[in-house]
């Protein structure tokens, strides 16, 4: 098991280098010009050799990776010049000049938003969608499950950002029944928090429930037929005991997986839903930063959430051994 | 207008509105045309006086789709929204626009901190202000000389403060930077002079800008008539590190941490940006009512909400509860929401008269036409005129959207504008909205050389996509072959160095005088030269007027120059554009400052 | 805990069966038709005896065990008939009271000892589960159980395997991690699904030795399901051949190989590999079972059978045959007069080998 942890590790952390690299030549390639992008209203050549020089993207390609990587280990000072520099201490992901920020701090900011809004659909989506997956299964064939998979087929095809501003026009908008939905801390306003995030919370569990309702049922219909559920019914268990500790033990395990990573792909940032609803987390500042070319901010958001997924798969490896014994020793 | 960072870039490129403008931008100090609407606002509330007037918190409210404020710093602040703001609440200035909604009147210039406009020496390069008394910092000391040389120093700082404008760069009697080569990073400074931090050249600049007592005088490297008009952008004063150790943070001056210090009526009592960030502007106790004829400063306080989804904040507004009853916004009108506000797109609802506003806002649209690429006069006219201008102006947004354009200098830029006839005269016919292939044809044929094809650049959206489409159909009529060439829309300013044949561009003047239009688009020096153009006798004709100091005479210069851009077709004017905004049903006087486009802050009181 | 009872075993009476299947019919409805696994099943044994179902994939042996075990789906598919076990009809019985039997009075063993130990539970769970779901004993009484179980299946230092995953042990061992889960509550009915068909041949003499062995401490009835009758001839007592569905000869286990009369049961015996026969010698039935969707008409296994011209007037494919005494304890379903069929075996089996018996040598 400790082998397979530092192996793992091992893993991770190439990942991430190369992850490094490729962001950072990736933004390189693209079409814009950071120099000209922080230029003023009148941007002639000097002022854009001066911005190249201020933002230091007239050093050497290798200079930059090693400056822009060096500042995740051991920090890095911005606007040098300046009477009070800007000390971005390590983990240094960048700054922003445009939105006069460090990007960890502009990240630090949204990450809390975007966490809410994914806890709150992911136990939305996992009670529900597992429970109701469960049940489904159970009675396979019979009015339940064709009710849930009929259910189930609605919320796939269901276009989540049209729904999303459907209910924000009728529930907030015409009938009042929830205030406009600005972002409240859950440890500043509870009952304010809950209101405005109720919304956002559906919209984003709809399409997952759908899909864990599928995955569920499917997953536990499979063990159903599994030789030990039915070693289980062979030694006398109750009904209820062979499918809760029996089937279900082995049934769910491949779902934490998905959920592990869903998880992770929601904490970097739900686009629509936080868009439709104007809450400034993640994906709304991916989605600024993209409009806005605010490159650091690009940068620093796609090694961040990348790290996260690659960290949320070794994770979820991880829990899965946990679970699966058998995993343990291969 | 050219800044891609402004809000309004953004609100164009983000919202359907529209985005035909390259980066819209920065400064619009253009004054309002007799179009803006003057909602009953104008004349104050109902009944109300002097005292009744005073108290309570305004709100501005701010979308998600802009920063918090584009720039604070006085010496980087360029966009008129943000200009206007500050400037009523905590940046006083030598000389200022007169708050009135008469545009005309509200384009003209008050003393401010100064005691008159300035006075120029005989050909206008040498211009002196004496500061009034009483003038305040926040802390009580006294508003010096050397706090406004100071914050004038600072724009030359270009390795610390950018973005801002730099008028003082281009018009002080400063030598140019010595270091040329690329490789030195000295090389960056634009001027001999390296700014404040730097010290290097500081004997030069301490030549340029003198004080003596209170009075400040500026020597320029030629002559600038309306230097006193250029002294509202970027000259604002910032405590001088002598006398004020350890206030001017440099790069981060201005923002949370390091709050910008006023000598205004408000101070900044607290800025958080992000989730649910906030601006708090308080009463300055030390700001003396005395010393300011400027600002009537009514409201106890003002609160700036920022990040507020756009559509939202429509709502919000259209019908204000609460606080939002004293709100204001900070950008436009979403375009699903125009029909529920406004008759037409110069008129209100009866319902909406008093608090919602559409009319000129301070950007001309236009599409660059590379002459380097496209030589010939005569195939660039054929451009213009098979153009189907009012199909697109349907696409982006109809009338709401803009008038037709006729050149690059909008009507309400005052003096400087004459219709130019090109669309209506300069052919011997009248050129229809829709374009006029035929005419086109027969230009083309005139040219004696055959029509190059063509690729056309514009910001990726769907709206600009469909515009593309009437580009290349209505071209397509006249025989003239286009490919359209979409360009992510964050990514749009790379036409600034490798741009096709034509394409979508905006511009809005920094004052009213064609000065800050004509030259940044069409000569290399101006730095939106996206049109390349390279026309000696046209920069010779601009040279007089700059130094021309008769203001009517100069006005002439400028309308010949705009005609002649314009029939040689340097670029394709498209519309002149509109915008909408609206505020709170508690709030007066509402209509939209001619000087900055803006909402009238230095006189706004909360209706009691 | 309860011991067996040495005793009656070596007084040995006349055992009276402990089980009895009487008529059983299991029918699942699919959306491909009506599918019958079993038919008409009638088969008994007491307890210390051993009673072998052998049958080809498909047959229906599985099913049957299934239904016997009240495992069959009631919900997707109907059990007719009867199923006595010591003394109680378990087909009419509630779901609920024929769960408290399984694990207790019945258990059962599988073929494949990977899959049917669950992987997420060490061995000693999944042991003290079986004796603590019948019986009120404590959880550390029930591990003490489950090591002294282990321990009589032969698993080396059990104190330590206890807390082994089934992944870590081999085939064998987890096999006999399945006999002792199924005897932890000293069932008097055993039933074994193939229970050696997963394992290596070097290991399965060694895991039916171990039932047997088993069998003779506690007294119990064993069913031996396997499609091999080469085992069965060291184990069991009685033979039941089953063919789609139905039993189609049944008989005490040295009878049965002597003197095989339905030429299914003869087809079988001629495919058994032995040390004694060359590899080309081994003589699979020709054709394929039928689909358990349409038995054929008449006798079910006449598509296959080389001797429907010793029957008259096609009855082979038009009659179904009654299973009916040949003799006492010979129960055959075929058509063919009883005299034909012992030539017909004696024949075949002659043709076969040179052997005397075609018994012996069976298992390896």
């Amino acid at each position: 098991m400790m082998a397979y942890v530092i192996r793992r590790l091992l893993l991770m952390i190439m990942l991430l280098f190369l992850l490094s690299v490729s962001v950072f030549l990736l933004f390189q390639a693209l079409p814009s010009d950071p120099a000209r992008l922080s230029c003023g209203k009148v941007c002639t050549p000097a002022i854009l050799n001066a911005n190249r020089i201020r933002l230091g993207y007239d050093r050497p390609l290798l200079e930059q990776y090693t400056t822009f990587v060096g500042a995740i280990f051991v920090g890095r000072t911005f606007s040098p010049d300046s009477p009070e520099p800007i000390i971005c201490a390590a983990p240094c992901l960048g700054y922003s000049y445009s939105r006069h920020a460090q990007v960890l701090d502009l990240i630090a900011k949204a990450a809390p938003v975007t966490f809410w809004l994914a806890i709150g659909a992911f136990i939305m989506w996992i009670s529900v969608g597992v429970s109701l997956g469960i049940v489904a299964a159970l009675k396979r064939g019979r009015w339940p499950d064709r009710l849930i998979m009929g259910v189930s087929l609605i919320g796939y095809s269901f276009p989540s950002f049209f729904f999303g501003l459907v209910l924000l026009f009728f529930v907030v908008i015409q009938m009042k029944l929830l205030p406009i939905p600005s972002y409240i801390s859950p440890f500043e306003n509870l009952g304010r928090f809950l209101q405005t995030m109720i919304l956002p919370w559906i919209v984003l569990a709809i399409l997952y429930t759908a899909f864990y309702m599928r995955l569920t049922r499917n997953q536990v219909l499979e063990v159903l037929n599994d030789d030990y559920v039915r070693t289980a019914r062979a030694k006398g268990l109750p009904e209820r005991t062979v499918v809760v500790k029996h089937a279900l033990r082995a049934g769910l395990t491949p779902i934490v997986t998905a959920a592990g990573l869903d998880l992770a792909g929601l904490m970097g940032g739900a686009i629509i839903s936080e868009n439709i609803f104007g809450l400034p987390g993640l994906g709304s500042l991916i989605v600024r930063s993209v409009l806005d070319s605010d490159l650091p901010l690009i940068t620093g958001i796609t090694l961040l959430t990348s790290t996260l997924i690659i960290v949320a798969n070794l994770v979820v490896d991880l829990l899965y051994a946990v679970i699966d014994p058998r995993v343990r020793l291969s | 207008m050219v800044r891609s960072q402004s809000w309004l870039f953004r609100t164009f490129a983000v919202s359907v509105v529209s985005a035909l403008l390259i980066a819209a931008c920065g400064t619009g100090t253009t004054p309002t045309g007799p179009a803006t609407t003057a909602g009953p606002g104008v004349t104050a509330g109902p009944g109300a006086t002097e005292t009744s007037k005073k108290g309570g918190t305004l709100f501005l409210l701010q979308p998600n789709t802009s920063l918090e404020w584009n720039q604070i710093d006085p010496q980087r602040a360029y966009t008129g929204e943000d200009l206007a703001f500050f400037g009523a609440t905590i940046y006083r200035s030598l000389v200022a626009y007169k708050i009135d909604p008469d545009p005309v009147q509200g384009t003209s210039l008050v003393p401010d901190m100064a005691t008159d406009l300035g006075t120029p020496n005989a050909d206008g390069s040498e211009w002196s202000f004496t500061l009034r008394d009483g003038l305040t910092w926040q802390d009580g000391s006294a508003v010096t000389c050397a706090d406004l040389k100071y914050g004038v120093s600072r724009t030359f700082a270009n390795n610390v403060i950018n973005q801002g404008p730099t008028y003082a760069v281009a018009y002080l009697d400063i030598p140019a930077n010595p270091i040329t080569d690329e490789k030195d990073k000295k090389s960056g400074f634009l001027s001999g002079y390296y700014g404040p931090y730097d010290k290097t050249g500081q004997e030069d600049f301490d030549k340029a800008v003198t004080c003596d007592g209170n009075k400040i005088t500026f020597k320029l490297n030629g002559p600038h008539a309306d230097f006193n008009y250029t002294t509202t952008l970027g000259f604002g004063a910032v405590p001088n590190p002598t006398d004020h150790p350890g206030v001017d943070s440099g790069e981060t001056y201005g923002q949370p941490g390091h709050l910008a210090w006023s000598n205004g009526p408000y101070m900044v009592e607290s800025y958080s940006t992000g989730n649910g960030g906030k601006m708090i502007l308080v009463r300055n106790p030390n700001w003396k009512e005395s010393s300011d004829t400027y600002r009537k400063a009514y409201p106890d306080k003002w609160q700036v909400d920022f990040g507020i989804d756009p559509k939202v904040l429509d709502q919000r507004l259209i019908t204000p509860s609460g606080d939002d009853q004293f709100g204001m916004q900070y950008g436009g009108v979403q375009p699903e929401n125009l029909a529920t506000l406004f008759a037409d797109s110069d008129t209100a609802l009866p319902e909406y008269a008093s608090r919602a506003i559409s009319g000129f806002d301070p950007y001309s649209r236009y599409y660059y036409v590379n002459v380097q690429k496209v030589k010939n006069v005569k195939h660039r006219q054929a451009m213009a005129v098979a153009l189907d201008r009012k199909a697109i102006l349907a696409n982006v947004g109809g009338d709401f959207y803009g008038g037709y354009g006729d050149g690059f200098i909008k009507p309400n830029i005052g003096a400087d504008y004459a219709e130019t006839g090109f669309y209506t005269k300069f052919f011997g016919q009248a050129v229809p909205d829709s374009g006029d292939p035929e005419l086109a044809k027969k230009l083309i044929t005139e040219s004696g050389e055959p029509m190059p094809a063509l690729t056309f650049d514009f910001s990726d959206s769907p709206t600009n996509g469909r515009t593309a489409a009437i580009v290349i159909a209505s071209l397509g009529l006249a025989g003239i072959t286009v490919t359209a060439n979409p360009i992510p829309s964050g990514y749009y300013s790379v036409v600034f160095t490798n741009g096709h044949e034509f394409g979508v561009a905006g511009w809005g003047a920094d004052w009213p005088n064609a000065s800050t239009v004509i030259p940044p688009l069409f000569t290399d020096e101006g730095g939106w030269n996206l049109s390349h153009v390279k026309d000696a006798a046209f920069e010779a004709k601009i040279g007089e007027a700059f130094a021309q100091t008769d203001r009517a005479k100069q006005a002439l210069l400028w309308q010949d120059l705009n005609k002649y851009a314009t029939e040689n077709v340097f670029a394709i004017p498209t519309f002149f554009g509109k915008s909408q905004t609206i505020a709170g049903d508690r709030v007066a006087p509402v209509y939209r400052w001619a000087a900055y486009g803006s909402w009238p802050y230095a006189e706004m009181y909360v209706i009691q | 805990m309860r011991q067996p009872d040495h005793l009656r075993q070596t007084e040995k009476p006349v055992p009276e069966a402990y089980l009895i299947v009487n008529n059983l019919g299991v029918k699942f409805p699919t959306e491909d038709g009506l599918v019958t696994a079993v038919d008409g099943v009638s088969l008994s044994v007491a307890r210390g005896q051993t009673l072998a179902i052998v049958g080809e994939s498909g047959s229906g042996k599985s099913v049957t065990a299934l239904a016997i075990m009240g495992l069959v789906n009631r919900k997707s598919a109907s059990v007719t008939g009867e199923v006595w076990l010591d003394g109680e009809e378990l087909v009419g019985m509630p779901e609920g009271s024929v769960r408290k039997y399984r694990g207790s009075k019945m258990a059962m063993i599988f073929q494949d000892p990977m899959s049917s130990l669950h992987p997420f539970y060490r061995i000693g769970a999944q042991l003290a589960e079986a004796a603590r779901v019948h019986r009120n004993v404590s959880k550390s009484a029930a591990r003490a159980e489950a090591i002294e179980m282990l321990d009589r299946v032969g698993i080396p230092a059990p104190k330590r395997r206890i807390d082994d995953y089934p992944h870590q042990l081999s085939g064998g061992m987890r096999q006999r991690v399945m006999i002792a889960m199924a005897l932890m509550n000293s069932p008097a009915l055993l039933i074994a699904d193939e229970p050696t068909t997963a394992l290596d041949v070097t290991v399965q003499a060694q895991i039916l030795d171990l039932i047997a062995k088993l069998q003779s401490e506690f007294d119990t009835a064993v069913v031996l399901i396997t499609h091999d009758l080469g085992i069965v001839a060291d184990v069991a007592d009685d033979v039941a051949v089953m063919y789609a569905a139905r039993v189609v000869e049944a008989a005490p286990t040295n009878r049965l190989y002597a003197t095989p009369e339905m030429p299914y049961t003869l087809g079988l015996l001629a495919s058994i590999p032995r040390m004694d026969r060359r590899i080309d010698r081994l003589d699979p039935i020709k054709g394929n079972p039928p689909s358990p969707l349409k038995h054929p008409s008449g006798c079910v296994f006449h598509p296959r059978c080389k001797y429907t011209d010793r029957v008259p007037d096609d009855a082979c494919s038009t009659v179904r045959p009654e299973l009916l005494a040949s003799e006492k304890d010979h129960l055959v379903r075929c058509h063919i007069p009883t005299a034909e069929r012992r030539e017909i075996a004696i024949e075949a089996l002659a043709e076969l080998t040179a052997a005397p018996a075609a018994v012996a040598g069976a298992a390896e």
